[in-house]
């Protein structure tokens, strides 16, 4: 199995241990990636909001290097993998705005298709991996621990672009949770808003919006939480400390990145997955895991 | 108790067009007893009519005839006139106000083909005209909000008329279930329909005839409540309309045998021809077994149209089809009936919108009434499609002109807060106090069952007894109705039962006057007395109450520039 | 067929002292609506059970409810296609004080929708006498917008109303879209510096609820994305969301990858004080893990092709 990895911005500056415990994990699993050096940022719905165009154009790019790869893209960012798909749709129900995109294009040598195939590491996990190979693959399943989904936004809604069968009821995390021993835990929040997307803008409300998932979840009896967005993982994690403040509660629940949950159980060790670089520690669970 | 110098009853097209012009001057109040955005007149699809002449050439003169003569000459020609007249001017005002309509290339207001009108002259919104004209008179009437109070989720209870006098309602809140007394110079009655009579009908939950009780109940006559207009298409088991402009579109209308049956009833227009007749052709099909697979349903195709054509002129009927029976009309054909969809009867008013006491023309002091639940005469035996958005703010806007005008020099009456309060309370303690045993739900349904078997399309004196005979039983049994919440607060089991009231309240005039009525004439279809009779019946019906009985008197009906002649499509 | 279980939320603010769920059985037939499983609950098991509901076509907006978590259109919705583990959960729309059972007091969200001038503000001065013309891409425009009921399923699960009940929310937002479109209307200016200030379209967290939650085609996210497209456009900057879209663009045209440590500075604005204060905590702990973006900032190889599409295609 070998993909084109985009990273997207956050896994190289404020989320590297994304990174790290992505290719650790890949590694692990016997997956090839090729990252993708030469592509811009996917615009992250903010492009899009200045010049809808300039946003396409740019993700058309990507695809168009992917394709030259011959490889199928793998996102690690929730929002990357629901703002491409988006791009997608958008450029192939659209056969003016594709012929004008590939004219811009030409000049820098790509041409895009429309035959790229985007998916984000936890549907290739389930679906092109398979569920039954990784449960072979854990050496250290997670018993006792229990984790709660935070799907985020970009890979929920609207429906038609979501990768999940009944985006109001996913259960892609919870089984990949539960085929690695651990527990998937439900509370309320686990498919709303994680408020980055403004936490420039309404910082105290963004936090908020967090902290209540957070507190929700602990009061369910979650250990660490679990995102395939390491942009929700930005206000979940380093944000946490405000947050808790802001509702007056204790709560200390880490947050960990996809690959960093998965890879814990398949014999990959804290340093080597980046849990270090975590404002709230995963000490405790990392303890428990080793117990 | 509340006071205010004009109180309008019903949040419409006709209500809200009404409240901007009492504005401009005077303090004016809407009562409603839903949302106005929620009001019935959003529900209307095909369009407004006009003869603005975008499509062909057009003339007003020609709108005027084929509405005379859709309403079986039963109309009165000097309201249609004026109407049809208005209708240009009326339409682009509410262009100006911000509605926003389909457009041709030039830009222009586009139309379309409608049944029953020579020219394509139906102003249209896509498939949704009626909800942009009501969300636009919404946006002027949030945009006079300091002028314009409203009153949502208030029922009104009943009129206050002393004297040939109106002096205000009584009012019922919903969210807190206090009843008070509005004291108005004038009251203006803008209350819709009354479908909810019959089982398969268009109308919302909401059109059950409160507005033309409580007339009805006060003393003043009613006007012409037996002709009732079958639309034809109603999606099968739901009654939801399917806009006629699916027909004006193109679509056919197939049998069981899958045969375009029109052509038998009315060769030239086909699908177009007007309502009344196409609705008695779908209920013959039926009633001879050429039904689909025998049932009680025929089939509107529209597959031959194309998906471009479904997705850019009829998207909501569509979505409709999908939402409602799961069927996606670009691949197979609507199930479709006969639906009770308008209501031709109702206050009779001048051409101003005074409501008149007789038939001699006499009008009640400080009380209008305009769209729907008003009887001009505009649309007589039968209405146009796209005549009714047009009425509503045509009459709307005028009745509304000529409230101001009278409420400038009106005054006040006195009102017995204590007495009419009571009256209203008395009535619901004894709804709560009854001890009742009936169930509402099947005393509603077999109302409906009746109502739409014998004293549907196709009457009898046979059917009309029957009719009348049960609608006694059920009045009796409606005595002993059972209640169970007896809360203040979003008691909308009272305001269902008291509805119920009123629904078996009009059924008896409607049937009444069908019985009464021996012809056939538009709308109104007797199969013992199949021919239209202008001898004898070329009037109006006023219905009067006259304690348990009802007393009918016949009205003139203004003839101008149209002789009655034999209605062929 | 088997009985389902309704399980709805009720309360009755004469006798309940908070909302509780009361669970009916009842057999679902064939094509039945949410509406119509409600209705036949009220109508034979209990009379007291209150909800809106008026035209049962999806075109008066009043049966907004929520079915199993998420804002529905009762009346559109196929009742069996919302049985989970032959349940359906009911409960009145989010974000709204109750007043009985399924029915919530719609105050606030008339008060907002009034509150963006929802009415055409042409210039009365050259009213033709006939129509104002409008090409059909400009009724195409507003086409769309203008196709909201009002039934305030987009606020019901709005997740910026959530945590801040002066946000203006979809509906009103939605609205002032179909207005700013309108090539009718002059205000267009005016009305894009409005909705940019506090509780505008730039509290909108993008979570897209509302437009999955939308029953008709006004879907008020993509609105509320056109109207900061719009505020972009015209020169409407002076705020922290407008200032965070535009860092945004500079920053991917000048390395092709989103730098960081420049983002948030940007956005709260550099002459903002008590904003980069607030960004110092958060800086620290990051800074202390290693977790900060590394603070010489790398460009993308082939940066060249993507500063020249953002010439051909960006805006000056």
């Amino acid at each position: 199995m070998k993909y084109a990895l985009y990273t997207g911005c956050v896994a190289k500056g404020a989320c590297r241990e994304l990174l790290t415990a992505t290719y650790a994990l890949a590694e692990k699993l016997g997956i090839e990636l090729l990252e993708l050096k030469t592509v811009s940022c996917c615009g992250a719905g903010v492009i899009s909001e200045d010049s809808p165009d300039l946003a396409d154009t740019l993700n058309a790019r990507t695809f168009a290097i992917a394709e030259e790869m011959g490889l199928g893209i793998m996102n690690i960012c929730g929002t990357c993998q629901g703002v491409m798909t988006k791009a997608k749709a958008n450029i192939d129900s659209n056969e003016g705005l594709k012929k004008q995109i590939n004219e811009t294009l030409k000049d820098g040598g790509h041409q895009y298709k429309g035959s790229v195939k985007i998916k984000h590491l936890l549907s290739i996990l389930i679906e092109d991996y398979g569920l039954d190979k990784i449960k072979e693959k854990v050496t250290t399943p997670l018993n006792g621990l229990k984790v709660a989904p935070f799907y985020g936004c970009y890979l929920l809604r609207p429906f038609e672009l979501s990768p999940f069968q009944d985006p109001d009821n996913p259960t892609d995390i919870e089984e990949l949770t539960e085929a690695i021993g651990a527990t998937p835990i439900d509370y309320h929040g686990k498919l709303k808003c994680c408020g980055f997307p403004y936490l420039m803008m309404k910082k105290e409300q963004s936090l908020t919006m967090s902290g209540r998932h957070i507190s929700s979840a602990k009061k369910e009896g979650a250990d660490c939480m679990v995102t395939p967005c390491p942009l929700c993982h930005l206000n979940l994690d380093p944000y946490q400390p405000e947050s808790a403040k802001l509702l007056k509660e204790k709560l200390e629940i880490p947050i960990l990145h996809l690959p960093q949950l998965v890879g814990l159980a398949v014999g990959l060790k804290p340093k080597q997955l980046g849990l270090q670089k975590h404002v709230v520690t995963p000490q405790k669970i990392t303890a428990k895991i080793e117990s | 108790m509340i006071t205010h110098d004009v109180i309008i009853v019903g949040s419409g097209l006709a209500g809200m067009r009404a409240a901007l012009e009492v504005c401009k001057d005077l303090d004016v109040a809407i009562l409603t007893k839903v949302y106005p955005s929620r009001s019935h007149s959003g529900a209307a699809q095909g369009g407004i009519a006009a003869s603005l002449g975008n499509a062909t050439e057009d003339s007003w003169e020609t709108h005027m005839y084929d509405t005379v003569k859709g309403s079986d000459f039963l109309g009165d020609q000097d309201a249609i006139e004026i109407m049809v007249k208005d209708a240009p001017a009326i339409v682009r005002e509410m262009e100006h106000f911000g509605c926003v309509f389909s457009r041709t290339e030039n830009g222009l207001i586009a139309q379309r083909r409608f049944g029953g009108h020579t020219n394509p002259r139906a102003c249209y919104a896509a498939d949704r005209t009626g909800h942009v004209l009501l969300h636009t008179l919404h946006e002027q009437t949030m945009k006079q909000a300091k002028k314009i109070k409203v009153y949502s989720e208030y029922y009104m209870m009943s009129l206050i008329v002393d004297d040939g006098i109106c002096r205000g309602i009584v009012v019922y809140n919903l969210q807190n279930g206090k009843l008070d007394v509005i004291q108005a110079k004038t009251v203006i009655f803008c209350t819709g329909g009354y479908g909810r009579a019959f089982k398969i009908t268009s109308n919302a939950f909401a059109s059950t005839g409160d507005g033309i009780m409580a007339v009805y109940h006060s003393g003043l006559p009613l006007q012409d409540l037996e002709f009732v207009q079958f639309h034809p298409s109603g999606l099968f088991g739901q009654g939801i309309l399917v806009s006629e402009a699916a027909r004006g579109e193109g679509g056919y209308l197939l049998n069981g045998k899958g045969e375009r049956f029109m052509e038998k009833y009315a060769p030239e227009k086909m699908e177009l021809a007007p309502r009344d007749i196409v609705s008695r052709s779908e209920q013959t099909e039926i009633n001879e077994g050429r039904g689909i697979d025998g049932k009680d349903y025929v089939y509107i195709d529209l597959r031959h149209l194309g998906k471009e054509k479904i997705l850019e002129r009829l998207p909501q009927i569509r979505q409709l089809g999908i939402d409602f029976i799961g069927v996606d009309c670009i691949d197979e054909p609507l199930p479709i009936q006969p639906t009770a969809h308008y209501s031709m009867g109702g206050i009779p008013t001048d051409n101003d919108g005074h409501v008149l006491i007789d038939e001699k023309g006499t009008k009640v002091t400080g009380f209008f009434a305009a769209g729907e639940c008003a009887c001009v005469s505009v649309h007589g035996a039968n209405r146009l499609g796209t005549n009714s958005l047009l009425e509503a703010t045509v009459f709307g806007k005028r009745t509304g002109k000529a409230a101001l005008r009278f409420t400038q020099d009106a005054k006040l009456f006195d009102v017995n807060e204590k007495e009419e309060l009571k009256k209203s309370e008395e009535k619901i303690k004894s709804i709560f106090n009854s001890n009742g045993t009936e169930s509402v739900f099947d005393i509603r349904n077999e109302l409906k069952e009746s109502m739409t078997i014998n004293c549907g399309i196709f009457r009898s004196q046979e059917k009309l007894l029957k009719c009348l005979n049960k609608l006694d039983e059920l009045s009796s049994r409606y005595k002993k109705g059972k209640i169970s919440d007896k809360g203040l607060v979003f008691n909308s089991e009272l305001m269902e039962f008291i509805e119920l009231g009123n629904m078996l309240d009009f059924s008896k005039i409607i049937a009444q006057g069908a019985l009464r009525r021996e012809e056939s004439r538009g709308g109104h279809a007797r199969t013992d007395f199949a021919k239209r009779d202008d001898d004898i019946w070329l009037n109006h019906t006023l219905a009067l109450k006259k304690g348990n009985e009802i007393e009918f008197k016949s009205k003139p009906v203004t003839i101008t520039k149209h002789q009655p002649e034999e209605r062929k499509y | 067929m088997s009985e389902t279980t309704f399980k709805i939320q009720r309360f009755s603010p004469e006798k309940d002292k908070e909302p509780y769920f009361q669970e009916f059985k009842l057999e679902i037939s064939k094509g039945a609506t949410l509406l119509d499983c409600l209705n036949l609950i009220k109508w034979t098991q209990d009379g007291s059970l209150s909800y809106r509901m008026s035209c049962r076509s999806a075109i008066c907006g009043s049966c907004g409810v929520k079915v199993n978590g998420h804002a529905m259109l009762a009346c559109k919705t196929q009742a069996i296609d919302v049985v989970r583990k032959n349940k359906v959960i009911l409960q009145p729309q989010g974000n709204f004080k109750i007043l009985k059972d399924l029915v919530v007091d719609l105050t606030e969200f008339w008060q907002k929708v009034e509150a963006v001038k929802p009415w055409l503000m042409a210039d009365e001065k050259t009213t033709p006498e006939i129509e104002r013309k409008q090409s059909i891409d400009e009724f195409h425009k507003i086409d769309r917008a203008s196709t909201c009921i009002m039934c305030a399923n987009c606020y019901s699960d709005c997740c910026s109303t959530d945590v801040d009940e002066s946000f203006l929310g979809p509906a009103a937002l939605a609205k002032a879209q179909r207005f700013v479109e309108d090539s009718r209307d002059i205000e267009k200016l005016s009305r894009i510096k409005e909705l940019s200030k506090d509780a505008g379209i730039w509290d909108c967290t993008h979570c897209a609820e509302c437009s999955q939650r939308c029953p008709t085609d006004a879907k008020p996210l993509e609105k509320i994305v056109s109207l900061r497209t719009a505020a972009l456009n015209n020169g409407v900057l002076n705020n922290n969301g407008a200032r965070h879209a535009k860092a945004f663009v500079k920053s991917i045209k000048s390395s092709g990858i989103l730098n960081e440590n420049y983002l948030p500075v940007a956005s709260v604005g550099f002459a903002n004080l008590p904003g980069l204060l607030g960004l110092i905590p958060v800086g620290i702990r990051m800074f202390l893990r290693g977790k900060n973006p590394p603070l010489i900032h790398h460009a993308i190889k082939e940066l060249d092709d993507v500063k020249r599409i953002f010439k051909k295609i960006g805006k000056k």
